[in-house]
């Protein structure tokens, strides 16, 4: 990868944005984000009584004073908050001038750093399965700070978009698999035969707070082929012939907003935030702006 | 039913074109996309690429099948028969003449007159039928009855003035024929009024519609010239030229003369409106040629604005008398100018070396072969049978045949002459009541002048029609033509030269150079040029001789330009006036030409926009 997937300027720029969750961290790791765990810390949470064993450091010694009663100072356990990408890797990621993938990419990394940068913990989930990239994929899994997110930036340049993904299962097993819940991002052109609901309802119901980011390319929002045309999915390799002239254009961009208002309306009926974008698009644009503007930092 | 244009149903080839274009497996290019997801709603109309299920299912096919049958069938122009009114016959007559082409309309009278012919072919009715005659010099029927617009359009086009006067009588006896038979028979005359009075078209009783044209008469035209030997002084000519001032203005021109184009003399003349003025050119003349008289001014017919002459010098005409003796036939004979006369006692050789033999009451040893005048001479060839009559009385002459000018026999009296049938070769000029007197013809290429008794025994050398016959049968059989009468024509009037020889072929020398051939073959007399529709100055080649011909327009009829409102056709005269007449014109072929064009379009449309 000779060209780095965020540039430095960038990267100063993230440093100062936290992820924002809506939820409280439900992980076991102790971290840097409020949970409804108790432990210790400088967060006062509330009193209850001594009970033999307490720890005498943490005495209202005041309390006691007033009312002549041991109470114990209980304190917010700080988690860490499990940050997941879920990043398309399929054979329709590889499209598109400038590529899809490599947005996403980008994408993942700069929430990645972001993410490296809270003290939260990292994990891109990518889909589908290959063999030959799952040494670093492994190692995409649990990513844990700052340090970390230069070995994190090249393991992301190592994947490649290519086979054939079921996007609902993958996320389902994702789901199933994340020991627990937080900020899920799913980075994806949503263009599977299947469909998308299924998988993004299952991260719903396993607790996760979902963004998801829909990448196409300028080719699929414009198209610059006309005439009689033999369509190949890269994908499935499925052939079918279309007509398809300039007259025709309006009517395509409108069934292509169509289908992106559909994604937009399903993710705001379940609490997701969904971002359209065309990997022509600035990337600084969207992540400074568009993301933070819908606070998924701040 | 039946079809008016059964040659449309060739655009029924076009119907399996439109099948074969659905049917056409188009070549695709092959794009490899991200997903077909987003291409979902277009993908459904192309099922119809199979070729068998679209033919079955394919409205748009059929629709279009339909439409293009549906034209195919229009443009063949169905009927059924059934009774119905008679048909009208309209009968065009676009006058050709020289006055047509003057230029005060655009871009000239004849092209305005094209352009109202056309406009009546296109507000001609269906059933109707239409003749196209052009009336110049003669009329020729250039489209016989006809219903079929394209054909009268392209006819009309082709139709182009002549400089020739008008001749619109034989228009109308011609329309008058045809329309014996015929109910609603309409003439519509296009012409600028410029035809001369005739009894005949007084009579004519068609319906005449006249379409006039020309807006003013600015023209001076040369209405006759001519050329004479000049009274006084030998070497010289005289020429004479009238010229016509159709304008009512005065007007001053300057006439030029040039003899084979070499410049002679010019002469300013002022001519009064409406009327003629003569000048004279007296000019020397060493050979034979050509004078040409040219108008230099700018008026609107430029045809008369120029007139040639040919002009030859007198050339002697050798003449063998064979006579025993005749005093006043001699004398007759060497009055008559340029006649050099030889006397014989017995014709021999048949008279070869000499132009004419005159053969006087004696039996030649030979038959003569040159052109001959014989008077009481029974032992040729030129008669079945032979017998005296005694006291012969004149009943008849014919007045009107060149030998017989100025001539009468009114008082002649024969003593007795030779009686026989007349032959088929020849015309009797003069008859008695028993025989023929005088016969005149040709016999082969022989002219020869025939007179049955021998004048001595008659009172004829005492009259004054003798010497005078002498001159004209001397002029008549003067194998040289010394008469430039014959070489000068008005345009239109046929060119006719004898011929003393056999040829095969003439050439005519049209006067822009152009040349022409005409066929004579082995037993033809005389050389007919009938295309002498432009003026100029004509040469005709045939074996070694070369002879020109003068064409001139020359009628002050078409000189006078003046736009006339009313023709002398029928009883009342034509007027012209308001000619445009309530016709319903059909649109329904530009709609199905549109309706084809519209169908291509679509198919040209479709495939380049999706290009």
């Amino acid at each position: 990868m000779s060209q780095p997937l965020i540039t430095p300027e960038l990267l100063r720029r993230l440093e100062q944005l936290q992820l924002l969750a809506r939820r409280r961290s439900k992980s076991n790791v102790r971290g840097e984000r409020r949970s409804k765990a108790r432990g210790q810390s400088v967060e006062f949470a509330d009193h209850r009584n001594y009970v033999s064993g307490d720890d005498l450091r943490y005495l209202d010694w005041n309390l006691y004073g007033r009312l002549d009663k041991l109470f114990l100072k209980l304190y917010e356990e700080e988690r860490e908050l499990p940050v997941t990408i879920f990043l398309d890797c399929s054979e329709s990621m590889s499209f598109g001038e400038p590529n899809k993938f490599h947005f996403a990419r980008q994408l993942a990394a700069a929430i990645g750093y972001v993410a490296l940068c809270g003290f939260d913990l990292v994990s891109v989930r990518t889909f589908p399965d290959k063999p030959d990239e799952a040494a670093y994929r492994q190692s995409l899994l649990s990513v844990r700070g700052r340090k970390s997110s230069l070995q994190f930036f090249r393991n992301l340049a190592h994947l490649t978009a290519t086979g054939t993904a079921d996007f609902n299962a993958a996320l389902r097993r994702g789901a199933m698999e994340s020991r627990s819940t937080g900020v899920a991002v799913v980075l994806s052109d949503f263009l599977d035969p299947q469909g998308y609901e299924a998988g993004l309802t299952s991260l719903i119901g396993r607790g996760f707070q979902v963004n998801a980011v829909q990448i196409l390319s300028p080719e699929e929002i414009a198209p610059t082929s006309f005439g009689d045309l033999r369509l190949v999915d890269a994908e499935t390799g499925a052939q079918t012939e279309v007509t398809f002239g300039r007259y025709r254009m309006e009517q395509y961009q409108a069934m292509v907003e169509n289908f992106r208002q559909k994604l937009r309306e399903y993710c705001a009926g379940r609490g997701i935030g969904i971002f359209t974008t065309s990997s022509a698009d600035s990337l600084e644009q969207l992540l400074l702006k568009q993301l933070r503007e819908s606070e998924v930092w701040g | 039913m039946n079809f008016l244009a059964p040659f449309a149903f060739i655009f029924a080839a076009t119907l399996p074109v439109v099948v074969v274009f659905y049917m056409l497996k188009r070549r695709r290019t092959v794009r490899l996309v991200s997903s077909t997801i987003l291409w979902q709603k277009f993908l459904a109309e192309t099922q119809a690429n199979a070729p068998f299920q679209k033919l079955r299912n394919n409205w748009l096919l059929l629709l279009q099948l339909l439409m293009l049958a549906m034209a195919v069938f229009a443009l063949s122009r169905p009927y059924f028969a059934a009774t119905t009114q008679e048909p009208g016959l309209v009968v065009v007559i676009l006058d050709g003449s020289a006055s047509m082409q003057a230029r005060d309309e655009s871009p000239n009278r004849f092209e305005a007159a094209r352009k109202e012919a056309l406009k009546l072919v296109d507000g001609l009715k269906d059933t109707d039928q239409m003749m196209v005659l052009l009336s110049a010099g003669n009329t020729v029927v250039r489209q016989s009855p006809s219903a079929e617009k394209t054909t009268l359009r392209r006819v009309i086009e082709e139709c182009q003035p002549g400089d020739t006067p008008t001749r619109v009588e034989e228009a109308f006896k011609l329309a008058e024929t045809l329309a014996k038979n015929r109910a609603n028979v309409e003439v519509h005359l296009f012409s600028d009024g410029a035809i001369p009075t005739a009894d005949n078209l007084a009579s004519i009783k068609l319906p005449v519609v006249f379409h006039q044209f020309g807006k003013r008469a600015n023209n001076a035209g040369i209405t006759a010239m001519d050329v004479r030997p000049h009274p006084e002084d030998p070497a010289q000519r005289i020429v004479f030229a009238s010229i016509y001032n159709a304008s009512s203005n005065a007007v001053s021109v300057s006439a030029e003369l040039r003899f084979n184009g070499q410049f002679m003399d010019t002469k300013v003349l002022s001519l009064p409106a409406r009327d003629v003025a003569s000048t004279v050119f007296a000019v020397e003349q060493k050979q034979n040629g050509v004078y040409t008289l040219k108008l230099k001014n700018d008026d609107d017919l430029a045809t008369d604005n120029e007139a040639s002459i040919i002009s030859n010098l007198p050339r002697p005409v050798k003449v063998l008398l064979v006579s025993g003796g005749n005093r006043f036939l001699d004398k007759a004979l060497r009055a008559v100018p340029n006649v050099e006369l030889s006397t014989a006692s017995q014709l021999t050789s048949g008279g070869k070396g000499y132009d004419i033999a005159v053969l006087d009451a004696v039996t030649p040893l030979s038959n003569p072969e040159v052109n001959t005048l014989a008077m009481n001479v029974a032992t040729t060839n030129w008669f079945e049978s032979w017998r005296m009559v005694e006291g012969p009385v004149i009943v008849d002459w014919n007045a009107n045949h060149p030998l017989m000018r100025f001539v009468t026999w009114d008082n002649v009296q024969v003593a007795q002459t030779l009686g026989a049938k007349a032959p088929p070769w020849g015309l009797v000029l003069v008859e008695a009541q028993q025989t023929p007197l005088v016969v005149a013809g040709e016999k082969g290429r022989q002219r020869l002048v025939w007179i049955g008794f021998d004048s001595l025994q008659s009172t004829w050398p005492l009259r004054v029609s003798f010497p005078i016959f002498m001159a004209n049968a001397m002029e008549w059989l003067n194998p040289q033509q010394s008469d430039v009468s014959q070489l000068t024509m008005q345009a239109g009037t046929p060119f006719r030269q004898p011929l003393f020889a056999s040829h095969d072929i003439a050439t005519i020398t049209l006067p822009k150079g152009d040349k022409k051939e005409v066929k004579l073959g082995e037993k033809a007399k005389e050389l007919i040029w009938s295309e002498t529709y432009k003026v100029g100055v004509y040469k005709a080649n045939f074996g070694t001789n070369e002879t020109s011909f003068t064409v001139n327009l020359m009628d002050p009829a078409e000189s006078d330009i003046t736009p006339k409102a009313q023709v002398p056709v029928g009883a009342q005269g034509a007027t012209a006036g308001a000619i445009s007449k309530r016709a319903n014109l059909e649109y329904w072929r530009w709609f199905v030409m549109a309706a084809l064009a519209v169908l291509m379009f679509e198919w040209w449309y479709y495939h380049r926009r999706t290009a």
